[in-house]
């Protein structure tokens, strides 16, 4: 039992052994908007947390649903369908905020669904496909994974205001 | 290199503080020449720098204060008379070393500044050109005595004496040549002479503590030389770094948003427990913990305050150097100087000061020969005063000029475009005043470099504005004028009346509010395509907070609405809210960079419930009410009454309130077989939040009466209230026959009262009558 057992810890330290030792791993939380996955690094995520009240902001664009109460500050909420130009969706429970950061600027936004963390290596970041938006993209890199292919976003481009 | 640093700091703090001092000083000389110990706390000023200057190796700046001192001391002795030209110099030569030291702050050297100009000029007070070179000696760190030794100096001594002076002087030259020929290195950036000696240099404020008089050695020469005042009560003082102070007060605003909170639960738990024995102990200790909180925030807030004579003592200064530029006699007189403020106001109240005090100068007060003609004394005055007011402080700048001729104002206005013919009918003098706030508005004929550019006064109503300030402004011709600026203690946290609109609160900052009136809908009327009201002798023009904010208007609106009288200076606004929840105090949140700048939003708040409520900006929904159209009170919104066409049975929904499973089945059973969806509910919350997700749209609900948390009288009470089902049909389906349970059904907005037992028949029946259902799709 414990020659087993061994052998199963030996195991499990070389497979991390491995990772370590590999080129530069990205880690990513991925999440479902609409019919495709996204992914942003783990590192710009502050938090997710369950919905729960906001507050409507008058004069802004549809996709800025309002404002919330994140332990005392007051965070803007952001529906990553409707920024997306899908149609809106009742929140369900498996609807989450995450709060992403960077550098000061904070915001929380909506997506249907967490997928998983995901561990992948950079040389399996595609760059971004060639879009008419140029420079103004939101779209980091494109991660290839044996079954699919997942988005990664920019978060500071996320958190910038554009209206 | 550390310990370098911290001598230039401590000497930079003690110079800006002594300099602040000086030109109140100066001024006050101008008046009484002889007063030597007035000269005497001047020329020890200039020593002190000076001394301090050579040896932290600031060369320039030794060299300017050097000749400062020259003229004083002559001064001093009496061989000279201060007159205005040669303050003229003396207060240039002053703004040249405010400037010295300000880029000594920036930079920590004295290069970029040309003071060869000045010092020249003062060489010329003291009687010019090279005879300098003996009185020079007058000017040694000792200068009293220097005097005296010459007369006991052998010949060989002196002519060592005159060897050496001889050989500073040269030095001092050549000091000088370099200083030029650096200026002129640079002369690309901007000139620094030119600037430097035509506005007055605003001394930049370091961080100081409340009270800096008592701690700075050079101050104890002053009290040693005016033995008048202060015996010995020496405050104990410390120097407090303003982002610890900063930090302090966020953390009392999130005390005061906890303490809010508990308010709440404990009316809550009052409600829930009444009577109970731990009610009062908890009683107890709310209290106490919101009487410290407030306590406590009121004690952080005066460890931010400064006297308000900070920014009062450039005045005195401005006063002359205008006078003497437009050619006209004016006085100062400040009152309530030690009148206390926050910091950050402190901060912000000086250019509007500036600018109000240079348009009295120039537009208030007459010339010495028009004010003999109107037979007024020959000096204009005016009075600066500061002085607390309820939460507020004001701030008051008087006038004796020529006042404001409300004639000439509009005339003016409609020159520029400013206002309409038709507006300036209408206005009333008080309103007529508040033009000179306009953009773009100027009584100048011409541009002079005092006034006359139309951006002053604009820049103070922003800047009191930012403040949430207000500006009270009055004049009698001839007589003089008068403004107030009434601003409030501190910004972070504020007293506010919430305010809800449809399922929204917002949050008007109190000051603001000048009485709230309860109308009904018919005492709204329609001018122009505009809501007023009479409010008294006066319309009032009323804009709906909902046409300001979009709120959509699912509540049906009742008969009764309230107005929120908001007053900012002398213009008045009637903010139309649906109801009034009560006045608290809140904390002042910013929305962060993400939607900084939304126009109507000042900031927000978070409330007892853990909520977010927004903050009203006042002065924009004043600007945003006149673009909004009225859409006033009674106007409804139909679209959402929009019924879809239905083309099979189960287009229909019908939903089930009851607290009984088994009454819920036995009504699914009744209705099954017309092929209707169906959806059931608990209670009357339940039901109530199936349709605000407005999932369904539902054509007929059966309800129960008998329920907990919420009954079926209240349910339909509810929904009644929202226009979107304001004909949606209610059937109650119930136990109780009493013909007063009948009457409140109805009452409730009820149009079926079915009681049980019923036959499934007949609730079908019932029901298909109540849904319009179509019986080409009976089976």
């Amino acid at each position: 039992m414990s020659e087993k057992l061994k052998q199963i810890i030996s195991k499990q330290n070389k497979v991390e052994e491995d990772i370590n030792h590999s080129e530069d791993i990205v880690q990513l939380v991925g999440f479902i908007i609409g019919d495709e996955e996204y992914a942003v690094p783990i590192l710009a995520i502050q938090e997710i947390i369950k919905p729960f009240p906001w507050t409507r902001v008058p004069q802004v664009p549809k996709y800025v649903v309002g404002v919330f109460n994140m332990r005392g500050a007051v965070i803007p909420l952001i529906d990553l369908r409707l920024k997306f130009g899908l149609s809106p969706k009742k929140h369900n429970e498996d609807t989450r905020f995450i709060v992403m950061r960077h550098g000061d600027d904070v915001a929380g936004f909506v997506i249907d669904r967490l997928t998983m963390a995901i561990r992948i290596k950079k040389s399996r970041i595609g760059p971004a496909p060639e879009t008419a938006n140029g420079d103004n993209t939101l779209i980091d890199g494109v991660g290839k994974q044996e079954d699919r292919i997942i988005t990664i976003l920019k978060v500071n481009k996320l958190l910038e205001r554009d209206f | 290199m550390d310990e370098f640093q911290e001598i230039l700091q401590d000497f930079l703090v003690e110079s800006f503080e002594l300099i602040e001092q000086l030109d109140q000083d100066l001024v006050e000389l101008e008046h009484n020449p002889q007063d030597l110990e007035l000269l005497n706390r001047i020329f020890r000023v200039a020593h002190t720098i000076k001394g301090a200057s050579s040896f932290l190796n600031f060369d320039v700046l030794t060299h300017l204060t050097h000749h400062m001192e020259d003229v004083l001391n002559k001064a001093r002795h009496g061989e000279l008379i201060i007159d205005a030209d040669i303050m003229d110099v003396i207060l240039e030569s002053i703004d040249l070393m405010k400037a010295l030291l300000n880029i000594i702050r920036d930079t920590s050297s004295d290069s970029g500044i040309d003071v060869s100009a000045c010092v020249s000029r003062l060489d010329e007070c003291t009687g010019g050109g090279a005879k300098d070179a003996k009185e020079e000696p007058l000017i040694e760190e000792e200068p009293e005595e220097d005097e005296a030794d010459y007369e006991n100096m052998d010949p060989d001594e002196l002519e060592a004496e005159i060897e050496r002076l001889l050989q500073q002087r040269q030095a001092e030259d050549k000091a000088k040549r370099e200083a030029k020929s650096a200026n002129e290195s640079e002369k690309e950036t901007p000139q620094p002479e030119a600037s430097v000696s035509k506005t007055p240099v605003a001394v930049t404020p370091t961080p100081k503590p409340a009270s800096v008089e008592e701690d700075s050695d050079s101050s104890d020469n002053v009290k040693a030389a005016a033995p008048t005042k202060k015996v010995s009560a020496v405050e104990q003082t410390i120097r407090v770094d303003v982002k610890r102070l900063d930090h302090l007060m966020n953390l009392i605003g999130e005390l005061v948003l906890a303490k809010n909170r508990l308010i709440k639960i404990n009316d809550d738990v009052e409600e829930r427990y009444e009577g109970e024995g731990f009610l009062e102990e908890l009683n107890q200790v709310v209290s106490i913990v919101s009487l410290v909180t407030t306590d406590l925030q009121i004690a952080v807030m005066k460890t931010r305050m400064l006297p308000i004579g900070k920014v009062f003592n450039k005045f005195p200064r401005m006063i002359r150097d205008l006078s003497r530029e437009l050619n006209k006699k004016i006085e100062i007189e400040i009152f309530g100087e030690d009148t206390e403020l926050d910091k950050s106001i402190v901060e912000e109240v000086g250019d509007p000061l500036v600018h109000i005090i240079r348009n009295s100068c120039d537009h208030g007060v007459e010339t010495p020969e028009v004010r003999l003609e109107h037979g007024k004394s020959e000096t204009g005055k005016i009075k600066l005063k500061a002085y607390n007011e309820g939460n507020q402080i004001v701030i008051q700048i008087d006038d004796n000029g020529k006042g404001l001729d409300v004639d000439m104002l509009k005339k003016k206005s409609l020159e520029k475009g400013i206002i309409t013919q038709k507006e300036a009918e209408n206005m009333s003098d008080k309103d007529a005043f508040t033009l000179i706030f306009k953009p773009g508005f100027s009584m100048a004929a011409n541009v002079t470099n005092v006034s006359g550019r139309g951006v002053g006064m604009d820049v103070v109503k922003t800047n009191i504005e930012k403040l949430n300030g207000i500006i009270d402004i009055d004049s009698e011709l001839g007589v003089g004028t008068s403004i107030k600026l009434k601003i409030p203690l501190t910004l972070a946290i504020i007293q506010a009346l919430l305010v809800g609109v449809q399922e929204e609160h917002y949050a008007i900052p109190l000051a603001s509010v000048l009485e709230t009136v309860r109308i009904s809908t018919d005492e709204v009327y329609t001018v122009e395509g505009r809501s007023v009201m009479r409010l008294r002798e006066d319309v009032l023009s009323l804009v709906h907070i909902g046409d300001i904010f979009e709120v959509e208007r699912v509540l049906d609106t009742s008969e009764y609405a309230y107005v929120v009288v908001l007053g900012l200076g002398t213009s008045k606004l009637g903010l139309i809210v649906d109801t009034l929840v009560g006045q608290e105090e809140i904390v002042i949140k910013s929305l962060g960079e993400f939607l900084k700048g939304i126009e109507g939003i000042a900031g927000a708040t978070i409330r007892g419930d853990g909520g977010v409520t927004l903050i009203v900006d006042v002065i924009a929904i004043m600007d945003m009410a006149k673009r909004v159209k009225a859409s006033a009170i009674d106007s409804t919104s139909d679209a959402a009454m929009l019924t879809h066409e239905k083309t099979e049975a189960s287009d229909y929904t019908v939903m089930i309130v009851d607290d009984s499973k088994t009454d819920r089945t036995i009504m699914r059973k009744a209705l099954e077989p017309l092929g209707v969806t169906l959806v059931e509910a608990g209670d009357g919350q339940e039901a109530l939040s199936i349709l605000k997700q407005g999932d369904y749209s539902f054509d007929a609900i059966l309800v129960d009466i008998e329920m907990p948390r919420m009954d079926g009288y209240t349910l339909a009470t509810e929904i009644k209230k929202y226009n979107r089902y304001k004909n949606l049909p209610l059937i109650a389906v119930t136990s109780r026959t009493g013909k007063s349970d009948r009457m409140r059904g109805v009452e409730s907005g009820m149009v079926e009262y079915i009681t049980k037992p019923y036959s499934a028949d007949y609730l079908s029946s019932v029901v298909q009558r109540n849904i319009n259902f179509r019986s080409e799709f009976l089976k």
